[in-house]
């Protein structure tokens, strides 16, 4: 779910900006430069793998993957979410203009902690890994739903209501995250285990 | 204390009905403008941004930069207005103004169609959980004493959905007016690093590469039988489905990248868009920041008058 | 037909372009992809690089742009190694032409993809305009030049991709398979581009009819060596050659009794009789009236009345953009088409093709697009499943299908690993788990090398089904089809029989499709080889110096030897073949000869 314009005080909506301005500026320091297009490429199928959509009893939730992305880029996750938000933005109003930067912080703080999830305790085992893909898929999307709970709230005591109703109707959306990742993990795991190796876009600590 | 106004418990059903009847009411708008063009094939595929109308309105010939910059503080000021009729005026400013660049209806409704869920949520939920204040007007219906609908919270949903219409208009004149990379060029000009807008540029490009392949790959699945529902063997084909797709878009990425190269990209993508401001476009933006001041000031003296 | 590569090679350029020198190179994961290379490029030279999938043809290209450094050895361009700002400098002048196009327009339109290499050569803007402007339209495309790249059909999307480094005005040219899934006519196109691009040309291709166009010299790479590097008219020559890196294509050839020179006759290559007797007259696909505007409002298909009967086999052919594939999408029932369409009886509606898919199957011309498990196994197995086949039938129905396409023992291999040929296979047999009536196949022979097309032909006659082929390729189309549609702007031209199609020499007019001009190289190629094959002992009538024992003299003899003779010869049905009669008495160079000693009478 993204915040559409007009629901987020104005502050609050320009403190975003300014706070994911900054981590966006870190992710793209701590991502070399020359993976910097690549980076791009990747966004655009994390974006198209956003678009599927998958039924859950009477209704149907979208991915929001944001736990994979997390797993796959490391720190440069932040760059790419942002750049995939900004583009949703733009082409489908998903998210408003001026809720950029508070979509940016619900989804891109999920996703660099489950990149430090994923690489803390991913192991070397096949079952472990497939379990801490799980453990980022859904615990990235409580992370967000709560994030975006909060941001809600902020709006005063009348949001309160709207920000639990938010928060409820992520619950599904948490579990088809869980399994969806732990069925990608796994899948890459078979096919193409060396992506899920090292990060693939990691620079050194300067 | 509030004003408790006791109704048919009917009134209720009709109310929780509103949220529902305005999504669909716009999928249906969409729907019934598809097929004035033909075809009403389930679109798969990413809109264009930008628009050739060949007519060069006012707002194409508008300085990208400007243009930006007026939209934004135009953005920013309407999402802090605080009453009604400020944003209705507003409202109506941008249908004037989107009007003004040409651009077909469709477009700006699909626009709205892409947070009409989101909306829809407020337009439902606020009047039911808006906190009671003394002067609320509340509607009970019939015995349902612990259910009220706020009359407060509802005038907050529909000042959301007034501003979020707002800026959602002003959207399609602010892109669709300039070709993408003269917009972003724009926004570097602003401050935005030139790296960040490169990097937009392409992922908006590789976006209808996957879209198409994503499409094929669906139904490829498709003919073989295969049908979403909720169930382990359906997370796990999306699960391959997913993780097919990053893995091509991994290959495809050193290709992408081997390619650039080979053609002697050193980490800069030259762009060399000039600009060229004239005085119309300082008097288009001083027009436009005008309009948002006067807009913020109303809304302050409503305020104080209210 | 070749003139251009006659003329290049008669040109004096025997200037050094490129220098390899004893290069190896080893993946990182310790994949030895190319040992003890050693390569001289001279200026103005057309070279064809051949070899089998994962001979080393790709990393050796990545190695000549200067994409990978090499291991061990030196890359050299224009005497300098390829290294620090020589390199930079030199990637402007070399242009690598990726197999799939979207790789490389990365742009937002054709005008500013285009302008990419240029502003990198650090060309002023007006300068730029000027060369991207003059490229555009030597590819045709200046009617487009502010279409985003992923507007464009496939064709366009190649020959812009192909002026994004003609702009840049490179000496070296290095094409990675430049035709694949081109149509008749955008083939020529690119031919005709290329033969008059006046740099060096490496092209990479298993299309050996395209390369001989070309090309004047061969470079063989087999498992990370050079195997051989001589002329390629060499190399179509020796057809063990051929054979042994998977060129050969002469199967083509095993019932084609076709010469340009002799009017196709149609009672040559009957139908086989498999095919006559599952044919009966129930028909399976009706379409009346069916047609189909894309979302944005253009007309795909126009009225299409199309009856297959159960058991036809059926091709499609037309320039690409005719309407094939939303044809083929409508036969699924996947869009919303208009008109009336019915599957053996059953009336299908538009966009609910689902009832029928259990009854058909379709081969996408990407496999890619079609393969997403993680084992064959499970790809193969992916069908029945989902129409909730127990798992002993599913294990029953997979191994018959990895069976059918040749493919036993793969289930645990992982599909994206597989090669080209395989992986065209696997998908085969996705959508034969099911047994379908109906079978699709869209260009199923694009991008494959010749062995891996003479194996996919043997499968496909094997299977009994309705068969709707989708093809280029005018040699698949009459060996696997008795029926011909020719699509032309959204509707079904002509539906004739194949030999009506064969003998058609009206194709061109209508849709500028040339489809027998591949056969005619084909054949041309074909006699080159036969010219070679043939030795036969014969009388020559000799005056030269030669010795007896101790005497050397020299006058007029006979006598008999034997050695190869070149003749342009032509086989019958029955393949036997006729030579051209010649003098028993002829007299031409025997290299040696005088040295031997040798008895006649005097």
């Amino acid at each position: 779910m993204h915040i559409s314009d007009g629901v987020l005080p104005t502050t609050i909506a320009l403190g975003c900006y300014a706070a994911s301005a900054a981590i966006c500026t870190w992710s793209v320091k701590r991502t070399r430069s020359e993976d910097l297009p690549k980076v791009a490429v990747l966004t655009a199928a994390f974006f198209v793998a956003s678009l599927v959509h998958l039924p859950f009893g009477p209704t149907s939730v979208h991915l929001l993957i944001p736990g994979l992305v997390g797993a796959l880029l490391g720190p440069s996750a932040f760059l790419a979410i942002a750049l995939g938000l900004v583009l949703q933005c733009l082409l489908f109003q998903f998210g408003g203009l001026t809720a950029l930067g508070a979509n940016l912080l619900m989804m891109g703080l999920p996703a660099l902690l489950a990149g430090l999830v994923f690489y803390r305790f991913k192991g070397t085992g096949r079952k472990q890994r497939i379990w801490v893909g799980a453990l980022c898929g859904g615990g990235a999307t409580i992370f967000s739903a709560l994030l975006l709970a909060v941001l809600l709230a902020s709006g005063g005591e009348d949001f309160y209501g709207v920000a639990k109703l938010a928060l409820g109707a992520h619950i599904p959306v948490v579990l088809i995250e869980a399994g969806v990742s732990a069925m990608v993990v796994s899948f890459l795991l078979k096919v193409k285990p060396e992506i899920l190796d090292i990060p693939f876009v990691m620079k050194e600590k300067p | 204390m509030s004003q408790p106004l006791y109704l048919s418990g009917y009134w209720l059903l009709l109310l929780l009905f509103m949220p529902l009847a305005v999504y669909s009411g716009f999928r249906m708008l969409l729907g019934v403008m598809r097929k004035g063009e033909g075809g009403k094939e389930r679109d798969w595929s990413v809109p264009q941004l930008e628009f050739e109308t060949g007519a060069m309105s006012t707002v194409h010939r508008w300085d990208v930069r400007f243009k930006l910059a007026s939209f934004l503080v135009l953005a920013f000021v309407v999402v802090s207005l605080q009453h009604h009729q400020t944003a209705l005026a507003a409202l109506l400013l941008a249908f004037c103004g989107y009007r003004a660049a040409c651009i077909p209806w469709r477009r700006g409704f699909k626009r709205l169609l892409g947070m009409s869920g989101f909306l829809s949520m407020f337009l439902l939920m606020l009047p039911l959980t808006a906190v009671r204040q003394p002067d609320d007007l509340l509607l009970i219906f019939g015995q349902l004493e612990w259910l009220s609908f706020n009359l407060r919270g509802l005038d907050l949903a529909v000042l959301i959905i007034l501003r979020a219409t707002t800026v959602a208009m002003l959207m399609e004149p602010l892109l669709a007016t300039a070709p993408l990379p003269v917009t972003l060029a724009g926004l570097s000009r602003m401050g935005v690093p030139q790296r960040i807008t490169e990097l937009l540029l392409i992922t908006h490009r590789y976006l209808y590469v996957f879209v198409h392949e994503a499409r094929r790959m669906q139904i490829g699945m498709e003919v073989r039988g295969f049908l979403k529902t909720s169930n382990i063997a359906t997370l796990r084909t999306v699960g391959n489905f997913v993780g097919m797709l990053f893995v091509r878009s991994f290959e495809r990425t050193e290709r992408v990248y081997s390619a650039m190269m080979a053609r002697g990209y050193q980490g800069h993508w030259p762009q060399p868009v000039s600009f060229r401001a004239t005085t119309t476009d300082y008097y288009k933006t001083a027009l436009c920041l005008a309009l948002g001041i006067l807009l913020l000031g109303c809304d302050r003296l409503l305020l104080v008058g209210g | 037909m070749h003139q251009q590569a006659k003329i290049q090679s008669e040109l004096p350029t025997q200037q050094m372009l490129m220098e390899v020198t004893n290069l190896s190179f080893t993946y990182p994961d310790g994949t030895q992809a190319l040992t003890g290379i050693n390569l001289r490029i001279n200026t103005g030279e057309r070279i064809a690089l051949v070899g089998h999938n994962g001979s080393g043809k790709t990393t050796l290209v990545k190695q000549l742009c200067g994409l990978l450094s090499p291991g061990q050895g030196e890359v050299t361009y224009l005497g300098q190694s390829l290294e620090g700002e020589h390199l930079a400098q030199s990637r402007l002048k070399i242009g690598l032409l990726f197999q799939d196009p979207d790789d490389q327009l990365f742009g937002h339109s054709i005008y500013e993809d285009v302008a990419f290499g240029p502003r990198n050569q650090g060309l002023s803007e007006a300068e730029v305009d000027r060369i991207v402007r003059q490229v555009i339209a030597e590819v045709g495309l200046d009617e487009l030049l502010y279409k985003p790249p992923h507007a464009l059909s496939y064709g366009q999307k190649k020959r812009a991709a192909l002026a994004g480094l003609l702009a840049m005005q490179p000496d070296l040219l290095i094409l990675d398979e430049p035709t694949a899934n081109l149509d008749p006519a955008q083939e020529q196109v690119f031919l005709g581009l290329l033969q008059n691009f006046p740099g060096t040309l490496l092209l990479i291709s298993h299309d050996l009819i395209f390369l001989y166009e070309l090309c004047e010299r061969a470079l063989v790479l087999d498992r990370g060596h050079v195997h051989h590097d001589y002329l390629l008219k060499e190399l179509v020559e020796h057809r063990p050659s051929l054979r042994e890196h998977g060129l050969d294509f002469s199967f083509r050839f095993a019932e084609n009794p076709a010469l340009p020179t002799v009017t196709i006759n149609p009672e040559i290559h009957p139908v086989p009789e498999v095919r006559r007797k599952n044919q009966c007259d129930e028909v399976l696909v009706d379409m009346r009236g069916v047609s189909y505007r894309y979302p944005d409002g253009t007309a795909a298909l126009k009225g299409i009345d199309l009856q297959i009967r159960r058991g036809e086999r059926v091709a499609l052919v037309g320039e690409n953009g005719a309407g094939k594939s939303t044809l083929l999408m409508c036969l699924l029932g996947l869009n919303a088409f208009r008109g009336d369409y019915r599957f053996a009886d059953k009336p299908i509606h538009a966009g609910k093709g689902r009832m029928i898919w259990q009854q058909t199957g379709m081969v996408f011309q990407d496999s890619a697009d079609q393969l997403v498990c993680p084992t064959c196994y499970d790809e193969v197995a992916f069908a029945p499943r989902q129409y909730g086949y127990s798992e002993d039938q599913v294990r029953v129905l997979v191994e018959k299908a990895l069976k059918k396409v040749k493919l036993d023992g793969f289930d645990q291999r992982i599909p994206l690993h597989l090669s080209g040929g395989e992986r065209k296979r696997l998908a085969l047999a996705s959508v034969l788990s099911l047994e379908p009536r109906l079978l699709i196949l869209d260009e199923p022979t694009a991008g494959l090398d010749p062995q891996g097309e003479e194996l996919l032909l043997e499968i496909i006659r094997e299977i009994d089904a309705t068969l709707v082929l989708v093809s280029h390729d005018i040699f698949f189309v009459r060996q696997l089809t008795e029926r011909v549609l020719v699509m032309h702007r959204g509707q079904i031209a002509i539906d004739y029989p194949l030999s009506d199609f064969l003998s058609d020499k009206n194709l061109i007019t209508l849709n500028g499709l040339d489809y027998t001009y591949r056969d005619q190289c084909a054949l041309q190629i074909r006699e080159l080889q036969h010219r070679h094959e043939h030795a036969h002992p014969h009388k020559h009538l000799h005056d030269h110096n030669h010795r007896h024992g101790e005497l050397a003299h020299q006058h007029p003899h006979e006598h008999e030897h034997e050695h190869e003779h070149s003749y342009i010869h032509r086989h019958n049905e029955t393949g036997e073949h006729q030579h051209p009669i010649q003098s028993e008495y002829h007299d031409h160079d025997h290299p040696g000869h005088e040295q031997d000693d040798h008895d006649h009478s005097h």
